[in-house]
């Protein structure tokens, strides 16, 4: 009698198929699902209560930095002004809003650099300007990119000033 | 002569390199989906810049607000009024109140300090400024009482 070699004729090859049905399962699943969203940064605000008074600022805390902002009767920026001065509109506006706040925070620094950290911006926009410039005007404040990437920061602080009646 | 029969010998497929690449797909698109921003409606068109990086660390305590326009299927405004989205709801910002005391009380239940919690705002570019102050101060008023709060925008890439 012929007898069978046990060690290789017992060789049982695995079934894959409902392996591979669940996971071609989970590849459906997940592509399907994929939702591409562009990566999301924010900017910390604050919004005083009430009218600011002159009277509560003091030696030691320095007046805000005022950046108004005009709209034309289509929401875009027709004006934007830093402390007072004009800076135009358009993209070049918030390039000279950003040189102007850094040679303000240059200034600060002679004094201390407690002085740069406490500083504030005030925005002040009218009613009608659409938001996408106050998020230009934000960043213009807040800093400018380095040349490694890496953000170099002016002011932190920044609030809104009471709202304008349309 | 003894001649084999044609099914005798089935020839067996190896699977392996193909169960690899699946796998590697499977891992790549679960890498990739973003679980975090399941609150980001899409409705709503953020305003760029180059600073707007997101956050090293994740907020614990953040109430995502999505505050723009009902949108075509070609992106474009389908009325000029703004809404705050919240899921399927969507409220005008006149009706939002409400809403807002609801979520301040819910964090008060469960113990969590108001200032604790940020508001993250995600407006639409479009919207009015004045709008996005006035929701701000909605919700500041008596009984609402937030205290922080954060504009979102995306990262504008650098030419």
């Amino acid at each position: 009698m012929k007898l069978r070699n046990r060690v290789t004729s017992g060789k049982i090859a695995p079934d894959m198929t409902p392996m591979i049905d669940v996971v071609f399962q989970l590849l459906i699943f997940f592509m399907c699902t994929l939702k591409v969203i562009e990566p999301e940064g924010d900017f910390d605000i604050s919004m005083p209560l009430g009218a600011p008074s002159a009277s509560t600022v003091t030696d030691a805390e320095l007046p805000p930095f005022k950046v108004r902002m005009e709209a034309d009767g289509a929401g875009d920026l027709r004006a934007l002004y830093f402390n007072g001065s004009n800076l135009g509109a358009g993209e070049q506006a918030f390039a000279r809003l950003n040189s102007e706040v850094f040679r303000a925070i240059t200034a600060l620094q002679a004094i201390g650099k407690e002085q740069q950290e406490k500083q504030e911006v005030e925005i002040d926009p009218d009613y009608s300007l659409h938001y996408r410039y106050i998020i230009n005007a934000i960043g213009a404040c807040s800093g400018r990119l380095g040349t490694n990437g890496v953000p170099v920061r002016y002011i932190s602080r920044i609030k809104f000033a009471p709202r304008r009646e349309p | 002569m003894k001649i084999k029969s044609a099914n005798a010998t089935i020839p067996e497929i190896d699977m392996t390199p193909m169960i690899d690449i699946v796998f590697q797909l499977i891992t790549f698109f679960m890498v990739i989906n973003n679980f975090d921003q399941n609150e980001a409606d899409e409705r709503v068109s953020l305003p760029r810049d180059q600073l707007a990086k997101p956050p090293a660390v994740q907020r614990k305590d953040a109430f995502v607000m999505n505050f723009g326009f009902e949108r075509n299927k070609d992106g474009s405004q389908a009325s000029p009024e703004p809404y705050l989205f919240f899921g399927d709801e969507r409220l005008t910002l006149e009706q939002v109140r409400p809403r807002l005391r609801q979520e301040s009380q819910f964090y008060s239940a469960i113990g969590t300090k108001l200032e604790d919690v940020t508001v993250e705002i995600r407006a639409d570019a479009q919207i009015q400024s004045g709008m996005v102050q006035e929701l701000i101060q909605m919700c500041q008023e008596q009984g609402i009482e937030f205290q922080r709060f954060a504009l979102k925008a995306t990262q504008k890439s650098v030419p």
